[in-house]
């Protein structure tokens, strides 16, 4: 099978830039920031107990799928899915897809794909990249993360797509079937930061948005009684690090990218408020970033005792109290 | 963030970093992993602890290998058992030596595939880890 001529392009985050990719194959112009940004990406939720997570555990953007649904949703394109009961069934479509050169992208548990190195697997079951080819008994990808494409043996996609668990993948395909040639941006970017503002200042949930962040302060403290021993709490702080900057998030956790949204937003519906809000978030950014650090450093150091906890709860309130008033100031920007 | 200040040299973990650049334009910079660059042999360190600690353990027949990857793994017990399609009830007599020994061709199997190794490999309790020899001072 001859591989799709693909333009492979590094991107932030797997979601954002998987779709991002697909619409730039397309013919659409548009970057992953806006992307992210249009489809309100960015968000807070921590995680005390979950049945799913050995660990207490935060994320810091929208549910999985949800870029792709509010893409669709606020630029007018239409994405193709596929979900499978039937494994082979999910390997046939996938096979005929490409065999008409459609370039498509898969849900998979990242932990089984063959290019990624020992260090960074971890069973997620929400990562995305594009399906550009198969050469023998290997599918060609392009995986945001990576710099180039990379190949990944048949069976261990067969694993990747079709693993069980939390957000099971079942298969999950899709492309863009219909894309605008043109598109009117200015209503899609104000329902996009509408919808985050509300997310994460007015979503009445108690773990969720600034919410979340307060909550995840509090709790931090209490992350001692969880581990193992202390080799396994500096393991779990040092992913404090990992899940703001590593993990896909364009750095800070996704608060680089979105004031890049902002900047890029702010000339496009001619606010320059966003643009004073963008170089706000990014100093609210470089806070996240400290506290990436702060946890790498005392994690490294097992420099783990109470008072090194509540520090690290302090900065993590600090954020909060930022973010709260940020998002009201950005909520009544474009009122 | 600065351009400058957000660049590190880790050719081995590459990535995407949103910065500030020196026009004052917002916008992506392919970078390397700060804490795969300076940190990623206290990670092996402990990794490598925790292998030994959850050998002992199973040498002293306190814990069965699937315990021992189901740790490794960072696998809850619903997980592994939506994973496996073995029941919750089940996986917990599995984690034990007496029942481990017991176990079926076909489960045996079930938790190898899960846990993306051989049968040989959860009978013996050999990570892939150890097979790819893939850290960054190795490479």
């Amino acid at each position: 099978m001859t591989p799709i001529h693909y333009n492979h392009k590094m991107g932030a985050h797997c979601e954002s830039g998987t779709v991002t990719s697909l619409l730039n194959h397309a013919g659409l112009t548009i970057s992953e920031p806006m992307v992210f940004g249009i489809a309100s990406g960015i968000f807070f939720g921590y995680f005390h107990k979950h049945k799913s997570f050995t660990f207490p555990t935060f994320i810091v953007r929208s549910r999985p799928g949800d870029i792709r649904k509010n893409i669709q949703k606020r630029l007018g394109v239409k994405f193709q899915t596929f979900s499978f009961k039937k494994e082979q069934d999910g390997i046939e479509k996938l096979n005929e897809l490409l065999s008409q050169g459609i370039p498509v992208a898969s849900q998979v548990d990242f932990y089984y794909m063959d290019y990624v190195p020992s260090w960074e697997r971890a069973h997620i079951n929400v990562h995305f990249m594009v399906v550009i080819g198969k050469e023998g008994s290997a599918y060609i990808v392009s995986d945001s993360y990576f710099p180039k494409p990379e190949r990944v043996n048949e069976e261990s996609l067969r694993r990747g797509r079709f693993a069980g668990g939390n957000m099971s993948p079942k298969g999950f395909l899709f492309y863009p079937k219909y894309v605008p040639s043109e598109v009117d941006l200015r209503k899609p970017i104000l329902k996009g930061i509408d919808k985050a503002c509300f997310n994460m200042l007015k979503l009445p949930v108690p773990f969720i948005g600034i919410k979340g962040i307060r909550l995840f302060a509090k709790r931090v403290v209490d992350w001692p009684k969880f581990a193992r021993d202390s080799e396994h709490l500096s393991h779990e702080v040092m992913k404090i690090n990992i899940l703001l900057e590593d993990q896909g998030t364009g750095g800070a956790g996704f608060r680089f990218m979105y004031a890049t949204f902002l900047q890029q937003a702010s000339e496009i519906v001619n606010n320059p408020e966003l643009k004073e809000l963008s170089t706000e978030l990014m100093t609210i950014g470089d806070g996240w970033r400290e506290i990436s650090l702060f946890a790498a450093r005392i994690g490294k150091n097992r420099d783990l005792g109470a008072g090194k906890m509540k520090e690290l709860s302090d900065l993590i309130m600090d954020r909060a109290e930022v973010e709260e008033k940020f998002f009201k100031k950005l909520k009544k920007s474009i009122k | 963030m600065k351009e400058k200040e957000g660049f590190v040299d880790c050719p081995e973990q590459q990535m995407i970093l949103y910065v500030e650049k020196e026009d004052g334009q917002f916008g992506p910079m392919q970078t390397g992993s700060f804490i795969t660059k300076n940190y990623i042999d206290d990670y092996f360190d402990k990794r490598n602890n925790l292998v030994t600690s959850l050998r002992d353990q199973i040498n002293r027949d306190e814990i069965s290998p699937v315990k021992f990857f189901m740790i490794l793994e960072d696998l809850t017990l619903k997980e592994l058992s939506a994973r496996t399609r073995i029941p919750m009830r089940n996986i917990k007599k599995h984690l034990l030596p007496p029942h481990f020994v017991k176990l079926s061709e076909e489960l045996l199997q079930r938790y190898a595939t899960v846990f993306n190794i051989t049968a040989e490999q959860l009978k013996k309790a050999i990570p892939t880890t150890e097979l790819l020899n893939d850290e960054p001072a190795k490479l």
